[in-house]
């Protein structure tokens, strides 16, 4: 169990409540009207959505595996952080192979990961 | 380990000789899954049931999985002999001196993040290949009566409003709230200076709490797939005059969806609907349409790719909960009868780094599947 604390109080509950807000402010992200400022950026608004939506669930992911999960405050979190973290490098490959089979890899890559770029 | 000791593969093991390092069960367990897996996927055809042949076989799996639980259930059952309880510790490195288990929930943990890696992979690769429907539309490159492959992600049905995306987000929250209930369990399992009694009912309630979650979850993943839900009158207005919420069923949303309809891809739809839908004037279909070179209509799709890819990876999630059902069931009545002491509390630990993975992933299926 933890032997640290939040803010001073339980970590449990603290990453209980935290998740909670997290969930919710995903939820009314998808309910809100973000056009505005989807257009004040240059795009559309399901890109917005997939941002605000990827950048809320890092932290609840770390928040999960780090306090629930103890991958943080235990005698043994770092060897089993780096167990945890292992696929990592297979799920960069398959990411990375995903993007290379797209049907627009040849053609509509941007420039800084085509030929003609760092010397090659 | 005694000179005269020979732990068998089949169990049952003798833990005061020092962990097994030989066991059967996996490779039984392996075979199992493999039969299973290839004889129901061999039953159905685009949905369609193929006949009673490969039913047998069906079960001669399930049966292999079931014997192999029994091999792994026979040398672990003499995890505690005569009272005593045996955690034995991982000798060399990098694990020395971690729980064994521990390590080993861990290693499986990271397979499963694999298989969930690679559903993950697929939806990515065909949702980024396979042009979005509602751009097909957009293009006008349809003709009514023809179907076009296009990508229909789920939620562009399970976001269009609150109330379809209410048994999603009740999930999300049933998932967090059973990942702190669990967590208490194992808080009050292994706090020393506590009343027997009081240990044994905090322990049955939290665990006991996580189990109607997990049920919950399951009961309105089964809502929102297959049942659906009424409305009350007074919010038919808030649902374009309907009555109930359809289930992704109900809108044709199949494995097997091949002309599948959707009134936002319906021209006369949105043109009686101007609250709901709109064609955007920039669109090549809206500038068509006003030239008078296309006729609307009603766009017909193969959604087959998206379907399956959606059903595929959430209900592979929903099996890994369906098994911590079947774990919870027993934990809770272990629990009841006053089954868990500091002594042997890990084993509420290692349940629960699984059933936070499952949180853990749906906390990535949720919004990429659900709400994107």
């Amino acid at each position: 169990m933890a032997h640290y604390k939040i803010m001073g109080q339980d970590p449990y509950w603290m990453n209980f409540y935290g998740l909670m807000i997290l969930t919710l402010i995903e939820v009314l992200a998808v309910g809100a009207d973000l056009v505005p400022l989807a257009d004040s950026l240059g795009t559309e608004e399901k890109v917005v959505t997939l941002w605000i939506l990827t950048i809320i669930a890092i932290p609840k992911f770390i928040m999960i595996a780090a306090i629930f999960m103890h991958l943080y405050g235990d005698e043994d979190s770092a060897i089993l952080t780096m167990t945890a973290l292992f696929p990592a490098f297979f799920i960069l490959i398959m990411v990375l192979f995903v993007g290379l089979t797209h049907p627009d890899a040849a053609s509509s890559l941007p420039d800084w990961c085509r030929p003609g770029n760092y010397g090659l | 380990m005694s000179g005269d000791h020979h732990p068998s593969a089949w169990g049952p093991h003798d833990w005061r000789h020092g962990a097994p390092h030989n066991s059967w069960s996996p490779f039984i367990l392996s075979l199992g899954v493999a039969i299973f897996l290839f004889t129901l996927a061999g039953a159905f055809k685009f949905g369609e049931f193929q006949g009673w042949g490969s039913v047998p076989l069906i079960f001669v799996g399930l049966g292999v999985i079931g014997f192999s639980l029994l091999v792994w259930w026979r040398q672990d059952m003499s995890f505690g002999v005569d009272g005593e309880v045996f955690e034995p510790k991982s000798a060399g490195a990098p694990f020395q001196n971690i729980d064994i288990r521990k390590v080993a929930m861990w290693m499986f943990l990271m397979s499963e993040m694999m298989v969930f890696t690679s559903l993950f992979s697929t939806y990515m690769r065909y949702r980024f290949g396979i042009p979005n429907c509602q751009t097909v539309f957009e293009s006008g490159e349809w003709v009514e009566g023809t179907s076009v492959t296009c990508f229909e992600p789920a939620g562009h049905l399970i976001a269009s409003s609150w109330f379809h995306i209410a048994p999603g987000a009740i999930n999300t929250f049933a998932l967090i709230i059973s990942s702190f209930t669990i967590v208490q369990a194992l808080r009050y399992a292994k706090k020393k200076d506590m009343d027997e009694d009081v240990r044994r009912r905090k322990v049955t309630r939290y665990l006991g709490t996580t189990w109607l979650l997990a049920i919950l979850f399951l009961t309105l993943k089964m809502i929102e797939w297959f049942v659906g839900f009424p409305l009350p009158e007074f919010l038919h207005e808030f649902n374009h005059g309907d009555s109930s919420i359809k289930s992704l069923y109900a809108e044709g949303y199949l494995i097997n969806a091949d002309s599948y309809q959707h009134h936002a891809y319906d021209t006369h739809y949105i043109e009686a609907h101007p609250d709901d839908y709109s064609i955007p004037e920039d669109s090549a279909l809206y500038a068509m349409m006003q030239a008078g070179t296309h006729p609307g209509g009603h766009m017909m799709a193969n959604i087959q790719v998206s379907a399956t890819t959606f059903y595929v990876t959430t209900g592979t999630h929903g099996a890994h909960v369906l098994g911590g059902i079947v774990g919870l069931t027993y934990m809770t009545l272990k629990a009841a009868r006053g089954g868990y002491t500091p002594d042997n509390a890990v084993s509420i630990e290692y349940f629960g780094l699984y059933w936070h993975f499952v949180d853990l992933v749906w906390v990535l299926v949720f919004p990429f599947f659900y709400l994107y």
